[in-house]
Order: C-alpha cells, then structure tokens, then sequence
C-alpha cells in the first residue's frame, strides 16, 4: 500500500504561467494622464518653462502663443508652470486626504466586519451619522472650526472620510469571514488579527483600491472647491482652484486664466478616474 | 490495542438560533487510537461535521460545547483560546470538504502552506521554503517545485485537496480531521485522495478521523467506523465486523440502503421518514420513529452505549433480534 504513490497523470504545465492580457485603453489612458501630472509633481522644475512666481511687468495677461503656451496672469507669471507647480501641491491633496481615510477605514471597517456585535452596532450609527450630511457640506463645517488652511483640509477629510472605506471594507469582511478559508485559518489555529489581515483582507482590497482612485479625483476637485472658496491652499500657492479663483476676476480679459487650469482640475480628475475603471477592469478579469 | 489519543466524553455541542437552543452534538462518547483511521458516518445532520468542529472547539458563541474532549489526556473544554490555537493546526489538522473554497483565491497555494510553517514551526526562512515544496511533493503535486506560486484557481479539484492536504500537514499533526474531504470529488481522484490518506497514516504515524456518507469509502479506508444518529452515536467497532453483522437498527437500514452493483434494476431500499429535527428526541431512542424493530422497550430511555464485545459498542436494545432478520429481509 505505502508503495503505490497516487500522483495525478498531469503533465507539469510548462507554458508561461501569467499570460498578460492587454490592459484596457481606459487604464492606458488614466496611466499616461496620472503618471504626466505625477511627473508634473514630482519634478515641476524640469517641465515648468519659467519660474512660476516670477512677475513680469512687460508681459501682462498675454494670451496664449509660442512664448507662453497658456498666456500669463495680471501680474506676468507664465500659467504653464503655475499649473504644473500647482500639481505638486493637488497631487498631495489627492494622497494625504485619501491614503488616511484609507488606512483607518480598512483597519476599523475589516475589525467590525470580522467581530460584529456591539462595535458593529455602534459604527452603524456613526455612518448614519456622518452620511446624513452631504460629504463636502461637513467638511467645510469642519474647516470653517479649524481655520483655512492645507492641512486643516486633511484633518477634515480624514475625519469624515475613513467611513466611507470603513463601510466599504466592512461588508467585504462580513462576507468573507463566512468563506471556508477563513474557517480554515481558524482550524491552521492562526489569530484573528492574521486571519483578518493576511487571509481576508487581500480579497476586500479590489473594491477598496478602485474607490480610492475616484476618491482621489474627487478629492482634487473638492480641493480645488476649498481653494476656490479661500478655505483651502492660501493664494500665494499655486494651486489649480486657487488659480481659477484668481482668473475669475479676468474672465472677459484673459479666459486662459481660469480655463487651463480648470481643464487641468478636470483632465487629471479623468484620468484619476480612468485609471480606476481600468484597474477594476484588470482586477475583475484575474478572477 | 494502541493507546487512545482522543477520548470524546459526552459531549455536547448546543447552538443558539432564534427558536432558542438547539442540541446538535447530544453526548457523543468516541475514541480515537494513536495511527487509526476511524470512520464517522451518518445521515446529512446527523452531528458528523458539528462533531468535528467541537473538537477544536470552532463553535462560535453563544454556541457551547460541554462534556470532556481529552487530548492526551488533557481536557479541551476548559482551554482558553490562545492554548487552543496552539493545538489547532499544530497538533490536530482539519481539511475540508471544498477544497475550492477553502483555499484562499488570493494567496498562491505555497504561500498558504507558508503561513502554517510560520504559526506553528520555527523554521527560517529558507527552510520554510524548502518544507513547503517537500509538503507538496509528499501530498503527489507533480513538478511540486514550479508550482509553489501558482494560485488556487491555477489547480484542478483533485489538487486544490491535496494542496490543502499538504497545508493540514505543514506542522505534522498527530490527528487528522478530515470533513467529507472527498465529496466534491469524482471517483477517480476519490480513490486517489483517499490512498493518499492512508499513505500519510503509514508514514507519518498520524491518526485520521474521516467524516463521510459514504459506506464505501468507509469499507476501503477505515480500519473502526463509528455510525452517528441524530447527534448520538449509535454504534462503533472494527469497520468489517460492523458491516458484517450491524448490532444497531439504523446501522442496517445505512447497509441495506446501499444498491449492490451485482444486481440490475433493484429497488432503493431507503430508510423510510426524515431523521428527527435536534433536540426533539428526549430520553429514548433517537431511532425509533424508522424503526422496524422499535418496541416498547426502545421508549423507556436512552439506549446507552454499551459493550457487547470484539471491542464494539451499540446503542440498540435490540442488538441480538437484528441479526436474525438481517438476512431474511
């Protein structure tokens, strides 16, 4: 009996194991237009043609033309490289007012989606709580408490935020903690803090990961709102709301103001949100 | 005779449900020797599976389980959860019955023989490696090395059980739980599965307790079976001399229901009514509304699980009658 090795009479599959499927032309789409503005906020001083706080006085409000791609503003800065230094400081406000909402919504939502009980109860309330409010309404109640400013914008977001994920990543966890590898985890006598983390939580991520690339481009555009409202980045920075806030006075003078930043506000929200389709679009086909 | 490694004494698994609690395990005495492969069968609800979970005490509350489970002489019941993750998996394994959803889709297979190594070994890192791929080899996954990475989905049924076979095993335990760990399985890779366990037993010494429905399976792979009625046990003994003689009227209504593949176009001789719905039974026989042998004697309590030699033990007031009408019927 121990002699008779039972080995399935498969032939070991040589062919290569991950076949790439061609992304999708969205993803493609939302990578290039992300990764430019990434580029844009990584290193603005090599894309930036001129310095974007430099005044000029002989070269008032001229409209766009090969000097200055985008025109100048009412003081002469080039609004070209206003834009592409404002990127530096709309990509930070897209990772810092999503990337803590994220990681405290994941940990809270994964603990009260595997424990349930009375924390569940009582986060139930909370989100009711918070989502009675239209998101931004509360956020600029928020912000408005604190003081304008950046990194009240982050305190804010965060504040309100986290839930969203917390939600999201709670009832992918209530669902998993039924599959049978999550029982199995069990039996292996592995913690619960291994089993929610290690086990389960690769398998909620998807839905989490797609949500956070909208969240960023809504995040941008709630950004620019605060800007545009003076309650976010303060106007000596360069940020894309704020230009247009800047511009609006000028409208009928110099559109290029406030028309290339907003499209640069609305072509980075696209591309954000692109690349979000695309990667729920590569995520669902792996499964 | 080898020395018990498990002595299960009445035990008693309850569940709470909305109609209030419910006795799913209802004293079940069972013992498992050191190296034996001991069959548990039973109808669908019988207690097999909840008999299992209780064992490593997986019952969430407010379900409760009471009554003793020695392991090596060391009661269960009373351990506190992180004692008991230190048995689960590092001295009893437990496999599944769907091995497609027991795996975790997104972790590859290797990975997922990994994280036992690291729960329950010390092993470094290389090593880990090593065992993992050895683990694989030993369960029969061919060109075990390649496929360390490959993701669940990337295996067929039979492998995804021997793939959660080999992470059972990573901390070589000494007791296999095996829930209908062929169920979801053709016959072919059944029978394949099932050598495999016994190739383990020999070789690794360890002891296996095979839930299943199948009496077949049961014939080829069990050395003890031990048959499950409404949460109780109704008889255990040696695997041939239970088939041979049942000493239990439900044991042999399981064997009479069995088509026999020499005879074409026979009636199913199916054990008439439903088993009773948990905790409905009270102090009598579990058996009786299905009983053909059923007399007053059955109603006045419990049949208890007794001795009646060659190592067996029934719970039938009628032992003796059964054998005369076995073959007659």
């Amino acid at each position: 009996m121990s002699s008779t090795v039972p080995t399935l009479s498969v032939a070991p599959a040589t062919e290569p194991r991950r076949v790439w499927k061609r992304p999708p032309s969205a993803f493609i789409l939302g990578a290039i237009i992300t990764a430019g503005f990434l580029l844009a906020a990584i290193a603005p001083g090599l894309l930036a043609p001129y310095d974007p706080l430099a005044f000029d006085y002989d070269n008032l409000q001229v409209g766009p033309g090969a000097a200055h791609w985008f025109g100048t503003d009412n003081f002469g800065r080039d609004v070209l490289s206003r834009i592409i230094w404002a990127s530096r400081i709309d990509i930070q406000i897209a990772l810092f007012c999503t990337i803590p909402p994220l990681l405290i919504g994941t940990a809270v939502g994964s603990l009260v989606g595997y424990y349930g009980g009375i924390a569940d109860t009582i986060f139930g309330r909370i989100v009711d709580l918070v989502i009675t409010f239209p998101f931004i309404v509360l956020v600029i109640a928020i912000v408005a408490v604190l003081g304008p400013g950046l990194v009240n914008v982050y305190i804010a977001v965060t504040s309100v935020g986290w839930v969203f994920y917390a939600r999201l990543v709670r009832s992918q966890v209530m669902v998993l903690r039924q599959a049978d590898f999550a029982a199995a985890g069990q039996v292996m006598g592995y913690s619960a803090a291994r089993i929610i983390f290690r086990h389960l939580l690769p398998n909620a991520m998807t839905a989490v990961i797609v949500y956070w690339m909208t969240d960023m481009a809504l995040d941008i555009l709630l950004g620019s709102s605060l800007g545009y409202l003076g309650l976010g980045a303060q106007p000596p920075t360069a940020e894309w709301g704020v230009l247009v806030s800047d511009g609006k006075n000028f409208m009928d003078t110099a559109w290029w103001m406030t028309v290339f930043p907003g499209a640069a506000i609305v072509v980075c929200g696209t591309g954000l949100s692109l690349l979000g389709d695309g990667v729920a679009d590569l995520l669902a086909v792996r499964r | 005779m080898r020395a018990p490694l498990l002595l299960l004494r009445g035990l008693q698994t309850t569940l709470a449900t909305d109609n209030g609690a419910l006795t799913v395990v209802d004293g079940v005495d069972l013992d498992v020797r050191e190296g034996e492969i001991l069959g548990l069968v039973g109808e669908s609800g019988s207690g097999k599976s909840m008999t299992l979970r209780s064992i490593l005490r997986l019952i969430r509350p407010p379900g409760r389980v009471s009554g003793e489970i020695l392991w090596r002489g060391r009661d269960l019941v009373p351990l506190r959860e992180p004692e008991m993750r230190a048995i689960r998996g590092r001295e009893i394994g437990m496999i599944f019955q769907e091995p497609m959803t027991a795996l975790n889709p997104v972790l590859s297979v290797g990975r997922q023989i990994l994280e036992n190594l690291r729960a329950h070994t010390d092993l470094g890192r290389t090593a880990r490696r090593n065992r993992t791929v050895e683990l694989l080899d030993l369960v029969g996954i061919p060109a075990a090395a390649q496929r360390v990475n490959d993701y669940p989905h990337q295996f067929s049924g039979g492998m995804r059980q021997r793939a959660m076979i080999a992470i059972a095993l990573a901390s070589n335990p000494s007791l296999l739980l095996a829930d209908e760990p062929t169920t979801a399985l053709d016959v072919t890779i059944q029978d394949q599965i099932l050598k495999l366990l016994l190739r383990l037993r020999e070789t690794l010494g360890m002891a296996v307790i095979l839930v299943t429905h199948d009496l077949g399976v049961v014939a080829q792979s069990c050395d003890r079976v031990a048959v499950m009625y409404a949460g109780r046990v109704a008889e255990i003994g040696e695997v041939s001399a239970v088939f041979a003689a049942p000493r239990h009227a439900y044991t042999l209504g399981l064997l009479q229901s069995v088509p026999d593949a020499r005879r074409i176009r026979q009636a199913l001789r199916p054990i008439g009514g439903a088993p009773p719905p948990p905790g409905t039974v009270g102090d009598r026989c579990a058996f009786i509304p299905r009983c053909d042998f059923a007399t007053a004697a059955c109603e006045v309590r419990r049949p208890p699980l007794i001795s009646i030699g060659g190592g067996r033990l029934a719970a039938c007031v009628h032992g003796d009658r059964l054998q005369q009408a076995e073959w007659a019927a």
